[in-house]
């Protein structure tokens, strides 16, 4: 249950934060800022998914993890990390064609990272672990 | 390699979520387990054998085993 409380209390303070920077910036928002919240909403959702299916597990009884969802997660880490090297080094590709604020290079980066992170968990899950 | 968790459940009158318990996973590795998306360790495999009272080898089909010379 603590764990379960905890995803949620980072996933509340992650969208107030967002709301905060989106409303209080002054500036006229960009294109790229616009996919960062996109981003962030999507990161938020997903930990959110992962609450729920924790909160359920314990709800029946289950365990909240178990050999599967470690291996899920373990395997996950290894492929995101390696995708997310070849992201960084389009990143820094890109840095040399596109005028990019270092800023905005770092947090592309790290949503980039969420982002492939998600999308690796969601095929690993859904696809199994078969003769692995 | 396949495995005949769906058919001794059946057998025991058991569903995914009794059989989840009684080996401590939860409901959705039985899931895939049952769907041959998952092999598991050799402990759980331990564990189920003992829920039905089989061997592992009556669980679990090895498709390809080694064969002894």
């Amino acid at each position: 249950m603590k764990k379960s409380l905890f995803v949620l209390l980072v996933a509340t303070l992650v969208l107030v934060s967002t709301a905060i920077w989106f409303f209080s910036s002054g500036t006229v928002v960009k294109s790229i800022d616009l996919l960062h919240f996109g981003v962030i909403l999507l990161v938020v959702a997903f930990a959110l998914f992962l609450g729920y299916k924790r909160w359920t597990s314990e709800k029946r009884g289950e365990p909240t993890e178990d050999e599967l969802s470690k291996k899920v997660l373990q395997k996950t880490a290894a492929i995101s990390y390696y995708i997310s090297l070849y992201l960084w080094v389009f990143l820094l590709w890109l840095k040399e064609r596109i005028e990019f604020d270092s800023d905005e290079l770092l947090g592309t980066g790290i949503l980039g990272m969420a982002l492939i992170f998600g999308i690796s968990w969601l095929i690993i899950h859904f696809k199994g672990l078969a003769n692995d | 390699m396949t495995n005949r968790i769906k058919e001794f459940r059946a057998r025991h009158n058991l569903t995914q979520e009794d059989l989840a318990k009684k080996v401590n996973v939860r409901r959705e590795t039985i899931v895939f387990l049952e769907k041959n998306k998952y092999n598991p360790s050799l402990k759980l495999a331990y564990d189920l054998a003992q829920v039905f009272s089989v061997t592992i080898e009556q669980l679990f089909i090895f498709e390809n085993p080694i064969e002894n010379e």
